[in-house]
């Protein structure tokens, strides 16, 4: 079968620092892959692993600097064989509406696909959206939420959980399906792997034209941090230890 | 003006009918769980054949939404009504607005990288369709008659079959209703201290929980535990934060906490500037006195 999964790349929220004037600074961090993609690229590359013969290749749109030679070898180190990637900043924080749209081209170009293997929701809005824009731009079905993805006789079998049941679904492809993370652990590639990543095909593009976006971001700041009394206390000096315990008896 | 309210539990239903009423002058309330009286001007509700999953119930709710003229959608943020809201928006042109916490005049504050930040963000589009955390509005609040209409299921040209469905057993971990929280971090240098933390909870009836390295790095603690950007988000009355250095993205998810208390050997870990009480020591010595001591 042929299989595709969508992956996001976004700057890395552990570098992510506050600025004084309360916005954030990611202009430092590293790009990666959005988190929970990763768990996404490992269920697809599971499919791809259990049904001999068949391909998987990856979509993604992002900013210019998403084209980013380590994190598109991340990528193809993991199991997929081809990377389609629209990379332009005029596609940089897109709402899933205009996301759904572009990676809707970069699916035109993959070529036949079966499946289309989406992420519980990326690191930044996690909106959960993307997927079920893209079936509605692809007009296909959709299922949310898989724990467990195989292929059999022909259609794909899933598992997922809801709030307070799990249910077995079976769904004919085509199909898009978001995956929720506990899928599968991201693998830790080889530096096998790493070095024929390099050689697998890249096919990098800027945007045709600028997206037509629903939603305008009106602002993105740091959440206020609370006050705090910041009594604090040092074990090494001699009552020190005891006055905690008596201010946290206190508090208790 | 008209809103269309999406969701499929009771509180659910109440909580954003209580919020469509603030900003709508009617409501309709669209749900498959159990129909709920009197918080919508009408209750519209589907009934999902046994081989179908709700998620294709997606034509019923379009169909439905356009005959109520709403411009504004609230819906609930489970599995299924998160893809009917996606259906929706797509069909109304337009993307929906996730994880919102707040809403006035339109504009939705939301979560951004999982608390890291705050976006503040507004549809352009014709219709606005709102994810809506729960929480957000005061579902007691809510009034409305006692109409319930029934719509069909008219199933899409191609949908997926279910064929089982299962109680998903209980977590044991419950954060958001613990009103103590015992949270480990990376001073933690070896699994078997992490006794001394579940001690000192088990005698002041605490919840353990940790951050993301022992969660994501080590495994220590399964993922529920974790808590901080893209884990769990808690406000128990006290929070202690043991060998935690108090990193921006850990702190998101403690940050409404009553009271925090910080134990840490780094005399300038950011944490101090971030609790009520702390202590500069090794939690080897002082949560077994605190254990003695409580």
């Amino acid at each position: 079968m042929n299989i595709l999964v969508a992956c996001k790349i976004v700057p890395d929220d552990q570098d992510i620092t506050v600025a004084s004037d309360g916005s954030l600074d990611s202009s430092r961090a590293h790009e990666i892959v959005s988190q929970y993609d990763l768990n996404a690229i490992e269920a697809a590359a599971q499919l791809k692993e259990a049904n001999e013969g068949s391909t998987l290749k990856a979509i993604s749109v992002g900013p210019k600097k998403a084209d980013d030679s380590k994190t598109k070898k991340d990528i193809l180190s993991r199991g997929v064989d081809e990377l389609y990637l629209m990379a332009d900043d005029s596609l940089a924080d897109l709402d899933s509406r205009a996301t759904a749209t572009e990676l809707a081209k970069l699916v035109n170009k993959a070529g036949d696909w079966d499946v289309i293997i989406v992420g519980d929701g990326s690191a930044d809005d996690y909106a959960k959206q993307t997927g079920v824009q893209l079936a509605c731009a692809l007009d296909v079905p959709y299922v949310a939420g898989a724990t467990n993805l195989s292929f059999q006789e022909g259609n794909l079998e899933i598992q997922r959980n809801l709030e307070s049941e799990s249910e077995d679904i079976e769904l004919a492809v085509p199909a898009v399906v978001s995956v929720s993370p506990e899928i599968a652990e991201p693998r830790i590639a080889g530096m096998r792997d790493i070095l024929k990543a390099g050689k697998k095909p890249q096919n990098v593009e800027a945007a045709e034209e600028k997206p037509e976006e629903s939603i305008e971001t009106v602002s993105i700041k740091a959440p206020k941090q609370a006050d705090r009394k910041q009594e604090v206390f040092d074990a090494s000096d001699g009552e020190g230890l005891d006055k905690f315990v008596s201010a946290v008896k206190e508090v208790l | 003006m008209n809103a269309f309210v999406l969701a499929e539990t009771e509180n659910g239903a109440r909580e954003l009918c209580a919020g469509a009423r603030q900003i709508a002058d009617e409501v309709t309330l669209f749900t498959f769980g159990n129909a709920v009286t009197g918080v919508a001007d009408k209750c519209l509700h589907l009934q999902i054949p046994e081989d179908a999953i709700a998620d294709d119930a997606y034509p019923s709710v379009n169909e439905s939404f356009d005959a109520s003229g709403a411009k504004v959608v609230l819906a609930e943020p489970t599995v299924r009504v998160t893809s009917l809201a996606g259906r929706l928006a797509a069909h109304a042109n337009t993307a929906a607005v996730p994880g919102v916490n707040a809403l006035k005049d339109g504009v939705a504050t939301s979560v951004y990288f999982g608390g890291t930040g705050v976006k503040e963000s507004k549809p352009e589009t014709d219709v606005s369709v709102y994810l809506i955390s729960a929480g957000t509005f005061d579902g007691t609040q809510a009034t409305g008659t006692d109409t319930v209409e029934e719509v069909e299921f008219k199933a899409p040209e191609k949908l997926a079959v279910k064929k089982g469905t299962a109680a998903l057993p209980k977590s044991d971990i419950d954060l958001a209703s613990a009103d103590k929280i015992v949270a480990c971090g990376r001073g933690f240098a070896k699994e078997e201290d992490l006794q001394l933390a579940r001690d000192f909870a088990s005698k002041i009836g605490a919840e353990v929980a940790c951050s993301r390295p022992l969660s994501e790095g080590v495994n220590w603690f399964p993922r529920e535990a974790y808590v901080g950007v893209s884990g769990a988000v808690v406000k128990p009355d006290v929070y202690f934060a043991v060998g935690i250095s108090g990193q921006m993205q850990h702190m998101v998810g403690c940050n409404d906490s009553g009271t925090v208390i910080a134990i840490n050997s780094d005399k300038n870990a950011p944490i101090f500037k971030q609790c009520d009480v702390g202590i500069v020591g090794d939690l080897k010595d002082v949560l077994p006195a605190l254990t003695k001591a409580l």
